[in-house]
C-alpha cells in the first residue's frame, strides 16, 4: 500500500518525524518497505498484511499512527444534506444472490461537469502511483484510497432500465471493459447490469458502455460489498486485477460504504459541480450486529508472558476503534471495530493488545524444560547412504518431482498404474508425479555433459509417488544412483551401500528386462525374497531419448527396504583369530551356470569351515574348453574357529566343493 | 704426529662437516650446499685435502690404519655432499629405476559432496535436535483437512486458490472424494503429529513444499520449509522468544539479538515475523507465533488447558544466504561444478 505522508496528515496532527512513524508501524505490523519523494510529497511503501484491508486506505492507517503516538483521528464527516438538492436515485437495484452482495448502496449526481481534477486531488493521486484521468473518477479513486472502499461511477444516462441487478453471469455472455478489452464470462461470475446486459464486472471493473466521459451529465454512483471468493475467483480467471478487486477480496468495512458514498457524492459536486440527489437506493440488509469480545487479563500473562496493565490494554483497544462495553478487575469486554473482521475472539484481542503494546516489551524466559531428543530410524539411515555415496565418489542432487508426462513413464519399476498428474504443471510441460527417481537423474546428466562435464556420478534421495486408489498415494523415499561406468562398477556401489549399512545382507540378483535398460544389462535387486530396487546399464534407446552422448548405468532402490536391513547399532560378534588358508579354485563350467550358483554350492558344500567364497575372474578359451564354456576363478577361504588348519582338513573341504560343483553344474576343474 | 691425534683431526672434520651439510639443507640453499662442499671436498684447499697433508706426517707403522681411516672420512663426507644435494634439489640420482616427482599430484579418491540444501536441513535439526525438538517427516501430497482447514485457513482464504496450489487431479469417486494437493507447507506434519499424540510435543518437521511459481532466480515451484512446534501446559511468546534466539545463536554464532514483528498466519495467533540482528542487520529469519486456539481444537487439544508456539523457516533462503548462493535455480539444477563447492 502506497500511502502519501501529506495526505496522513489530514487526520491527524502528525509532528512526528518519518523515520521515527515508520519505526513505529514496522513493529505494529505494518512494514515499511521503503519511501520515495514525489513532487512535495513522501511516498512511504506500508506492506499490508491479507487480514487487515483497513489498512488499504489513508484513514485506517492514519487510525494505526493515532493509536501508537495517541493521536486524535479526523475522520471527515461526509454529511451531504447541505448539498444534496431533490430527487431520489432514478434507478432500482435488484440483488439476486445476497450472499455475493449482502449491500449495494446507489446514489446520483446530476449537472456535472467532467474536467481535470483539482491540484490537491491530482497530487494525492499521484503521490500514491494512480494515474490520474477526470474529476469524477479521480474521486472515486481518492475515496478508495481515503477509506478503502471501491466505488464506481456510471454515465447515469447510459445505463437503459429502470433496473440495475447483480446477478450471475451467463455463461458465454460477453463484456466489454473500461481497458476497451473484451471478456467472455462464466457462470462463476458476478455482474452489475442493466436492461441490455452487463454494465460492470461486480467488484472488478467497470464497462465500457456505461463509462464515464467528456459529455457524461449525471452519475450513478455505487458503493456496495462484494463476496471475496468469487471477485477473486474472476479476477485470476480473466487476470483482470484492480485496486478494487483487491480490496474486495480482502473485505470492506460493511458499516462505512455508506460513507463512503457521500464521501464520493461530496466530493464530486466539489470538484465536478451539480447536484446530488437526496435519495438513495439501498438494497441488501445492513451489516449484522457485531458479538461483543471478553479478553481475560489474565490470558496476557498465559499466551505473551507479560502482564500489560489493564488501563493501557484498555487505551489499546478503544484507540483501535473497539468501544469498551464492560471491564471488571479480571477482564474487559469491547465491541470489536466494524472494519475489522479478524477480530472475534479474545485470543485477537489479545494479539492487539501485545502488537501496540510491543512485542519488544516480551522478555526471554527460559521456561521450556530441558527435553529429550532423539534422531529417527530414517536420518540414521540416510545419514548412512550419504556418508557411503560420499566416500564413493557421489554427488548429492535434488530433482523437481514433478516431471513430464514421457519422463514419468520412462521406468515403471515401482509401479505400473498412470502416474498421477497435478492440476498445472511446475514447469512448462512437466504436470506428471514422478514414479522413479531415474528420468530425473538421466535428465541431470544430460545436463551436465552439455557443458562437457565428464565425470557425472550422481544420486538423490527423494520420493516417488506411487498411486493408490481410495487413498493418499503410496510417498516412498528412493535413493537414485547414476553414473558413467558400466554394470558390475555400477553394482559394486550398490553391493559397498548395502555392505555398509548391514555386512551380512545378502544381495540377490536377477536378470530383469525393461526398456530403460540394455538388453541382458539389467537386474532386480531382492534382499531375503523383497525387492530393494532396480539396476543397470542405459539402453541405447533410452540414452538417445534423453539426449545423452555417453553410456550410462543407474541404480534406484528403495530406501525402506535398506531401512528393513540396516543394522544401526552393530552387535560384534565373535571371531576367529587363527589363521586362514586359501584355495583359489578354477573350474569351467557351461555358460549358464551364474556366479551365485557356485558361491552357494561353495558355501554349502565346504560346511563351517569356509569363511569365504569370493570370485576373481571369468576367462573364455573356446578352443581348449569348447563353445559355451567359461572358466571361472575363484577363491575359497578356509578358517577353524579353534584351531589352525591342517593341509588335510583344507584338502578335504575343497574336495567336497569340487564334487558337489561337478554334480549341480558339471563343472570340471581345470587341470 | 700421533695416530690418535690425526684420528681425532677426522672426527672432528666428519662432525663440522656433518653440521654444516645439515644447515645446508635445513636452508634448503644451492649457494650454502656448494660453499660447503668447497670448503670441505675442495680439490685445492678443502678440509679433506688439509687433513690428507697430516697422513704422511704419522709414524709409519700406523699409515695403514691411518689410511683406512682417512678413506672411511673421505667416504663419508662424499655420502654427507650426495645425501644433501638429494634433499635440495629434491630428487636420488641413484640408479635407473623410475624417479619420484614428488611435485607431481597425489591419485586422489574421489569424495561426493552433500547437496547444501541438506547440510542446511541438517545443521538446523542438529541444533532443534539440542535444543530437544526431535525431527519428524510427514506425506508430501495431503488431503484438504491437513493442509488448510486443521491449520484454520478457511475456504476463502486467498491460500487455498487453486491456482496457487498444485491439486492432484484426481477422479473424485475412486479416491474417496477429497482433494489431494502436493503440500503448501509443513505444518501439515505438525497436525498429523498432534492427533496422534498428546502434549506435551516438541517437534521439527521438515521437507519438500510445493506452490505455483513462475521459476526465476530467487523463486522456485519447489522447496523446503523446517517448522517447529512446542505445545505444552504454560508454553508463552516469552519462551518463544529464547528458543529462536537459542536457535539463532547457534546458527549464526555469536550474540544474535531477535525482534518480533507484528504478522498474519492463519494457524497462529498471535502471528510474528521474526528478524535476526545479526552484523548489524536485521535480517529476516522466518514466521512464528503462538498455536491458533482453532488449530488446537482441530486436533482435539483444549486450548484452555494447553499453549504452544510454533516457527518456520524456509530453507532456500538461509542456506543462499549463508553459501552466498544467488540463483536459487542452481540448486535443482544437478550441475556438478556447483555441487562440487560443498
Amino acid at each position: 500500500m502506497l500511502v502519501s505522508w501529506e495526505w496522513l496528515k489530514q487526520y491527524l496532527d502528525l509532528k512526528i518525524s518519518e523515520a521515527e512513524v515508520c519505526d513505529r508501524l514496522t513493529l505494529a505490523g505494518l512494514n515499511f518497505d521503503g519511501a520515495s519523494t514525489v513532487a512535495n510529497d513522501r511516498c512511504l511503501d506500508l506492506e499490508v498484511t491479507s487480514n487487515r484491508p483497513d489498512w488499504l486506505g489513508h484513514i485506517g492507517i492514519a487510525r494505526e499512527i493515532g493509536v501508537l503516538f495517541d493521536l486524535d483521528l479526523k475522520v471527515p464527516a461526509a454529511d451531504i444534506s447541505a448539498t444534496s438538492t431533490g430527487g431520489a436515485c432514478p434507478k432500482i437495484v435488484q440483488i439476486e444472490d445476497e450472499d455475493f452482495c449482502p449491500r449495494y448502496i446507489a446514489r446520483s449526481v446530476t449537472g456535472v461537469t467532467i474536467g481535470p481534477s483539482p491540484a490537491w486531488l491530482a497530487n494525492r493521486l499521484e503521490t500514491v502511483g494512480i494515474t490520474v484521468i477526470n474529476n469524477v473518477v479521480d474521486v472515486t479513486n481518492f475515496v478508495l484510497m481515503e477509506i478503502g472502499q471501491p466505488l464506481h461511477a456510471f454515465d447515469l444516462d447510459k445505463i437503459s432500465g429502470d433496473t440495475i441487478t447483480v446477478r450471475q453471469a451467463t455463461t458465454g455472455e460477453k463484456f466489454t471493459a473500461i481497458d476497451h478489452r473484451d471478456y467472455e464470462l462464466h457462470s462463476d461470475d458476478y455482474v452489475i447490469a442493466d436492461r441490455r446486459g452487463a454494465i460492470a464486472l461486480a467488484g472488478v471493473m467497470g464497462g465500457k458502455s456505461t463509462e464515464v466521459s467528456e459529455m457524461t451529465h449525471s452519475l450513478l454512483i455505487e458503493a456496495a460489498d462484494f463476496a471475496a471468493l468469487p471477485v477473486r475467483t474472476t479476477s485470476r480467471r480473466l487476470k483482470l486485477k484492480s485496486d478494487s478487486s483487491y480490496r474486495f477480496e480482502r473485505g470492506v468495512d460493511p458499516e462505512m460504504i455508506d460513507w463512503a458514498s457521500r464521501r464520493c457524492c461530496e466530493l464530486i459536486v466539489e470538484t465536478a459541480g451539480g447536484e446530488i440527489c437526496e435519495g438513495r437506493v439501498f438494497a441488501g440488509a445492513a451489516a449484522p450486529a457485531r458479538k461483543p469480545v471478553t479478553l481475560r487479563f489474565s490470558q496476557l500473562m498465559r499466551v505473551l508472558g507479560i502482564d500489560v496493565p489493564p488501563a493501557e490494554v484498555h487505551r489499546i483497544l478503544e484507540k483501535l476503534g473497539n468501544p469498551v462495553q464492560k471491564q471488571t478487575n479480571d477482564s474487559i469486554t469491547v465491541v470489536p471495530a466494524s472494519w475489522r473482521r479478524d477480530i472475534y475472539r479474545e485470543i485477537d484481542l489479545v494479539e492487539e493488545v501485545a502488537r501496540i503494546y510491543g512485542y519488544d516489551q516480551i522478555p526471554e524466559r527460559a521456561g521450556v524444560l530441558l527435553s529429550a531428543s532423539h534422531q529417527s530410524d530414517l536420518d540414521r539411515v540416510r545419514n548412512k547412504v550419504r556418508t557411503a555415496m560420499l566416500g564413493m565418489g557421489f554427488d548429492e542432487t535434488l530433482t523437481r518431482s514433478i516431471v513430464s508426462d514421457v519422463w514419468a513413464k520412462a521406468f515403471q519399476g515401482w509401479s505400473l498404474s498412470e502416474p498421477l498428474s497435478t492440476s498445472m504443471p511446475m514447469v512448462k510441460g512437466e504436470d506428471r508425479l514422478r514414479i522413479s527417481l531415474l528420468p530425473s537423474l538421466l535428465g541431470a546428466r544430460r545436463n551436465n555433459e552439455k557443458f562437457s562435464y565428464t565425470q557425472i556420478d550422481l544420486y538423490e534421495i527423494a520420493k516417488v509417488y506411487l498411486p493408490k486408489s481410495k487413498a493418499l498415494p503410496d510417498e516412498r523415499y528412493m535413493v537414485g544412483i547414476t553414473s558413467g561406468h558400466g554394470f558390475y562398477e555400477m553394482k559394486g556401489v550398490v553391493e559397498s551401500l548395502v555392505a555398509m549399512l548391514n555386512p551380512q545382507a545378502k544381495l540377490e540378483s536377477i536378470p530383469y528386462t525393461d526398456p530403460m535398460f540394455e538388453e541382458g544389462q539389467g537386474a532386480h535387486l531382492t534382499l531375503r525374497g523383497t525387492t530393494l530396487g532396480y539396476l543397470g546399464v542405459v539402453s541405447q534407446s533410452k540414452c538417445k531419448a534423453f539426449g545423452l552422448q555417453k553410456a550410462a548405468s543407474v541404480a534406484e532402490l528403495d530406501l525402506g527396504a535398506l531401512m528393513k536391513l540396516a543394522v544401526l547399532v552393530p552387535q560384534h560378534q565373535d571371531f576367529s583369530t587363527q589363521p586362514t588358508m586359501n584355495r583359489d579354485l578354477n573350474l569351467i563350467v557351461d555358460e549358464e551356470v551364474s556366479w551365485s550358483q557356485l558361491q552357494s554350492i561353495g558355501y554349502d558344500a565346504g560346511g563351517k569351515l569356509v569363511e569365504s567364497v569370493t570370485f576373481q575372474e571369468i576367462f573364455r578359451d573356446p578352443k581348449k574348453d569348447g563353445p559355451g564354456k567359461k572358466r571361472v576363478l575363484f577363491t575359497i577361504t578356509l578358517q577353524a574357529y579353534d584351531r589352525t588348519l591342517t593341509g588335510e582338513e583344507a584338502d578335504a573341504t575343497i574336495a567336497n566343493i569340487l564334487v558337489e560343483c561337478e554334480k549341480q553344474t558339471g563343472a570340471k576343474l581345470l587341470a | 704426529m700421533s695416530l690418535n691425534d690425526f684420528i681425532k683431526q677426522l672426527d672432528d672434520l666428519v662432525e663440522s662437516a656433518s653440521k654444516r651439510f645439515e644447515d645446508a639443507i635445513n636452508q634448503t640453499d644451492h649457494q650454502v650446499l656448494e660453499e660447503t662442499r668447497v670448503e670441505f671436498l675442495g680439490a685445492k684447499s678443502g678440509k679433506l685435502k688439509e687433513a690428507q697433508k697430516g697422513l704422511g706426517k704419522v709414524a709409519k707403522e700406523d699409515k695403514p690404519i691411518a689410511g683406512k681411516r682417512f678413506n672411511e672420512v673421505k667416504t663419508r663426507l662424499e655420502e654427507l655432499f650426495q645425501a644433501a644435494t638429494d634433499v635440495i634439489t629434491g630428487g636420488s640420482k641413484k640408479g635407473n629405476a623410475e624417479a619420484i616427482d614428488v611435485t607431481l599430484p597425489g591419485l586422489r579418491p574421489r569424495l561426493g559432496h552433500i547437496h547444501p540444501i541438506t547440510q542446511t536441513i541438517d545443521e538446523l535439526k542438529d541444533i532443534m535436535g539440542r535444543l530437544g525438538f526431535t525431527a519428524v517427516e510427514g506425506p508430501e501430497i495431503e488431503d484438504d483437512w491437513h493442509n488448510f482447514e486443521a491449520l484454520n485457513i478457511p475456504l476463502e482464504h486467498p491460500a487455498r486458490d487453486p491456482l496457487d496450489n498444485f491439486y492432484l487431479n484426481l477422479a473424485a469417486a475412486s479416491h474417496g472424494g477429497g482433494n489431494q494437493l502436493l503440500r503448501s507447507q509443513t505444518s501439515t506434519v505438525q497436525i498429523r503429529v498432534m492427533e496422534n499424540n498428546e502434549p506435551p510435543i516438541r517437534i521439527v518437521s521438515l521437507g519438500r513444499v510445493y506452490r505455483p511459481d513462475e521459476i526465476d532466480a530467487t523463486h522456485y515451484a519447489m522447496f523446503h520449509q523446517i517448522e517447529g512446534l512446542l505445545v505444552d501446559t504454560n508454553v508463552t511468546m516469552a519462551d518463544l522468544k529464547y528458543v529462536l534466539r537459542l536457535f539463532a545463536s547457534s546458527y549464526l554464532g555469536g550474540d544474535v539479538e531477535i525482534r518480533f514483528r507484528p504478522s498474519f498466519f492463519p494457524f497462529t495467533e498471535p502471528s510474528v515475523e521474526v528478524d535476526m540482528r545479526w552484523q548489524d542487520t536485521w535480517l529476516e529469519f522466518g514466521g512464528a507465533g503462538m498455536v491458533d486456539p482453532n488449530v488446537l481444537k482441530a486436533v482435539g487439544y483444549d486450548p484452555e488447558k494447553v499453549t504452544g508456539f510454533a516457527f518456520g523457516l524456509g530453507v532456500e533462503r538461509l542456506c543462499m544466504r549463508r553459501h552466498g548462493i544467488n540463483d536459487i535455480r542452481y540448486l535443482y539444477d544437478s550441475n556438478t561444478k556447483f555441487l562440487a563447492q560443498f
